[in-house]
């Protein structure tokens, strides 16, 4: 079973009398496997949040249809399954944390004893134990993020849509957030993510597709799509200057190109991941 | 746009359809004589935009308060004619309200008119008399109105029978004076008719027809009040006994016939 | 961090009815909303008029005094509740909106009606224990008032009466005390309690299509206004058919209006508050379908 299908999803926009209609996705046929992280890009305007309002049925479709695990997206029994985070969450801030998940989790039919377990283990998750019973209008950005994926989470979906879920993030906290999508990856659920921060998306992502101008025009295994089959990268290490000689010369002999001798780099994120936790002083990270 | 025609509809429909409701309730307002004058641009022209604005809001009683608190300003600086066309206003507005009809007339009586009889700019003290008596029957004709309004309830009709009693008679022995009295001793009947009268009210018929000259029929009704339910009536019994024994006498009744024959307490 | 627990979620995976629960815990978050966010304050001012108009009028007689308090803490009920009725709902849903906390509760297995039932429930919770708050306020003025007059009045006889003037002296608090407290009053309120949630109503009908908030306030205003001169409309242009059915879509405020007849001593039956009360239940049903249908097909 697809967690989301899609077919000939299609979504028009009325600008107002005389000024036409603006086509914001065009005929999208879309399929995310159960289990998989679908990372879903593209430039500002190219579709990306109209999928996800369609598919949690917020628009209404001008053609087409769509489904979450086979139950039409127009049924509010297929939001039973979803849990969503949508871009620069804002919750209720008067309402503390613990009371935010309260909230959404009687939203969903939980209650008692089962909700407020439920709830402590978000909590831990999450890492905001110690802010549980401060108003979310104290909690800073990354601190809401955090509480937003708790709130997706209450109900245990097997869907997650994740709407530029590390935006405005430091990187220790979007290490945080990537590392719990794959570990929810690896517990069976799905994960639909948009996202511009590509880097991230590369990193968590078992497939993709971009979309521009309504119309998916890429789509495809990440490690697929990214590698490039002709070329080939060997790392040594504590190789002599001579020695590097006499494998170029081997590598020509066989026929084919040396393209580059450099040494790899590591990312700037692991640069700075890896200061940060040689600091004894630890980060200071607000919890 | 094919929902927000279908609401449109709806609304306009239900509308419609509540008609008969709303006629309903408005006949039943009618009825019980609710409300008081529309507005209109006179009205509007004699309390102002400001309260006409409140008055279309509903808060007919407030601006009722505030113009009665405004004619009370006035009687204080003596301006009589303002203090009484406002509260001819309110009780345009407040038709029902017993208050202001009551207070009113007493204003109109007992207040502006003294200030007309010792009004310093009276060239005689007869032209003073004239005009503070000419007060007394505009307070009559207010308090008449209030009764046309309020006919259901007691006090009118005993403020009427005060009016007479105090005012209207000139305190004298004459004919028309007698007639006030008579027509004080009609309003407090009148008065006394209904259930929810105090006990005074029922003790001045007697004795206005007393003053009126009708000895007989006051001392009847002193006889009806004292004949009364003891235990079941609170009354002034050793007032009634008073007057029943100062009459008996002036009306020499037989001993035997006596409520209080003489030689008993 | 820990494992998340597997099988946390006791949810029917069949159906998804219509659910009062999901509508009272919207209501709920709606008047804990407004309670945090200090709406509440504005009661002390309420507070300050109504002891302040118990203060003002010592100079008039007893039943002066009462008219005035009753009129004005009544006036004052009926003004700040049609208030709190179109301010308090008419950010709603703008800032559902507007802030995307829309989204996220739209985006469980909440209907759209129970999502707009629940927040217009909210919204009469606050006005409900905001006119309670004031009656009870209101209340407090008459007894002291009435109090204060009644010691008034015994200082003013003094003691050891003779049976006469005992008499007369008991006559007059037992009007001091039928003047103060009426059990009509409660008929006035409840009429009061009626309009404000048909005015809730209307607001709330204009908020599901319209985004700004000015708008929203305006509109039901200018509509409270037109129907409170339905009633003299139909006096002067009464005899045009079209006209009055054009009205017709206005609700007739001025029938809510039993406030100022219950002051003057006027009767008012209970058929007659229960037909009123019954018309404003009747035309604020019919708006909250009406809100219901735009709102149903309204893109977030």
């Amino acid at each position: 079973m697809d967690a989301i299908r899609t077919e000939q999803l299609t979504k028009k926009y009325d600008l107002g009398w005389r000024k036409g209609r603006l086509l914001a996705l065009d005929k999208l046929n879309l399929r995310v496997h159960e289990g998989e992280v679908y990372g879903l890009l593209g430039p500002n305007g190219s579709g990306k949040s109209t999928t996800l309002k369609l598919i949690l049925d917020l628009i209404a479709p001008t053609e087409g249809q769509a489904w979450v695990f086979d139950v039409p997206c127009r049924k509010v029994t297929s939001r039973l399954h979803v849990g969503f985070l949508p871009e620069n969450p804002y919750f209720y801030r008067y309402l503390t944390g613990v009371e935010t998940l309260e909230f959404y989790g009687k939203l969903c039919g939980m209650g008692g004893a089962p909700l407020r377990r439920r709830i402590e283990e978000l909590l831990e998750l999450v890492g905001l134990v110690k802010a549980r019973d401060r108003r979310l209008s104290g909690y800073s950005k990354g601190m809401l993020q955090r509480i937003g994926l708790a709130q997706a989470l209450i109900h245990d979906p097997k869907l997650l849509l994740l709407d530029e879920p590390t935006a405005g993030v430091d990187p220790i906290g979007s290490k945080d957030i990537r590392d719990l999508i794959l570990r929810l990856k690896g517990m069976g659920k799905t994960v639909l993510l948009s996202s511009h921060l590509l880097a991230q998306v590369q990193n968590v992502c078992d497939r993709i597709g971009v979309l521009n101008l309504g119309q998916l025009i890429l789509e495809g295994d990440v490690r697929t799509l990214i590698s490039d089959q002709r070329r080939l990268s060997i790392t040594v290490q504590d190789l002599p200057e001579a020695a590097r000689t006499r494998v170029e010369e081997a590598v020509r002999a066989a026929g084919a190109t040396v393209v580059g001798v450099e040494n790899p780099q590591t990312t700037l994120e692991s640069l700075f991941l890896d200061a940060l936790n040689k600091d004894q002083r630890g980060t200071g990270h607000h919890d | 746009m094919g929902m927000k025609l279908l609401v449109v509809i709806l609304l306009f429909g239900t509308g419609l359809g509540l008609l008969p409701m709303e006629n309903s309730v408005r006949n039943e307002r009618l009825r019980l004589k609710y409300g008081g004058a529309r507005v209109t641009f006179e009205l509007r022209e004699a309390i102002g935009q400001n309260l006409a604005i409140a008055l279309l809001a509903g808060l007919r009683g407030v601006v009722a308060d505030f113009l009665w608190i405004q004619s009370h300003g006035f009687w204080e600086k003596k301006e009589w004619l303002r203090q009484y066309r406002d509260m001819e206003v309110v009780v345009t507005l407040q038709p029902q309200s017993i208050l202001f009809w009551d207070l009113g007339s007493w204003h109109m009586a007992w207040n502006i008119g003294y200030a007309a009889l010792t009004d310093p700019q009276n060239r005689t003290r007869a032209e003073g008399i004239k005009r503070e008596r000419e007060w007394h029957e505009k307070a009559r004709d207010f308090l008449a109105r209030g009764i046309q309004n309020v006919p259901n309830h007691y006090d009118l009709y005993f403020y009427m029978g005060w009016l007479y009693y105090e005012k209207l008679n000139n305190d004298c022995d004459e004919p028309p004076c007698r007639d006030a009295l008579c027509r004080a001793a009609e309003y407090f009947r009148k008065a006394a008719s209904f259930p929810d009268a105090p006990q005074y009210v029922a003790r001045m018929y007697p004795r206005a027809l007393e003053k009126c000259g009708d000895l007989v029929a006051a001392y009847a009704e002193w006889k009806r009040l004292w004949f009364q339910d003891h235990t079941k009536v609170e009354q002034l019994w050793s007032v009634i006994e008073r007057e029943i024994k100062q009459l008996e006498n002036r009306l020499n009744i037989p001993n035997d016939q006596r409520v209080f024959p003489r030689g008993t307490s | 961090m820990t494992e998340i627990a597997v099988g946390a979620a006791p949810l029917s995976r069949e159906r998804v009815g219509f659910s009062l629960n999901r509508v009272g815990v919207i209501a709920a978050n709606t008047l804990t909303e407004a309670v945090r966010q200090k709406v509440f304050n504005f009661f002390l001012i309420i507070g300050l008029v109504f002891i302040g108009s118990a203060s003002f009028f010592a100079q008039f007689t007893f039943g002066e005094q009462m008219k005035f308090i009753k009129d004005t803490c009544l006036g004052v009920i009926s003004v700040i509740s049609t208030l709190i009725a179109i301010v308090g709902t008419a950010q709603l849903l703008p800032n559902e909106v507007e802030n995307r906390t829309i989204y996220t509760i739209l985006a469980k297995p909440v209907r759209r009606f129970e999502f707009l039932l629940g927040k217009f429930l909210g919204s009469l919770f606050l006005l409900g224990v905001s006119i309670l708050a004031m009656s009870l306020l209101f209340g407090a003025v008459l007894f002291i008032k009435e109090q204060g007059m009644i010691r008034e009045l015994h200082e003013q006889y003094g003691q050891n009466l003779p049976a006469a003037e005992v008499a007369d002296m008991n006559q007059q608090i037992q009007e001091v005390t039928r003047s103060a407290f009426d059990v009509d009053l409660v008929k006035a309120l409840l009429a009061e309690t009626a309009k404000a949630t048909l005015v809730a109503a209307i607001t709330l009908l204009i908020s599901t299509f319209s985004t700004s908030l000015v708008f929203n306030v305006i509109v039901p205003f200018m509509i409270f206004v037109a129907g409170m001169l339905r009633g003299a409309a139909a006096e002067v242009w009464g005899g045009h058919k079209l006209l009055m059915a054009l009205l017709a879509v206005v609700p007739d405020f001025g029938l809510f209006s039993i406030a100022d007849e219950i002051n003057l001593g006027n009767p008012v039956p209970w058929g007659h508050i229960g037909e009123v009360i019954a018309y404003g239940l009747v035309r604020t049903l019919i708006i909250v379908i009406a809100a219901h249908l735009i709102f149903s097909r309204r893109e977030i």
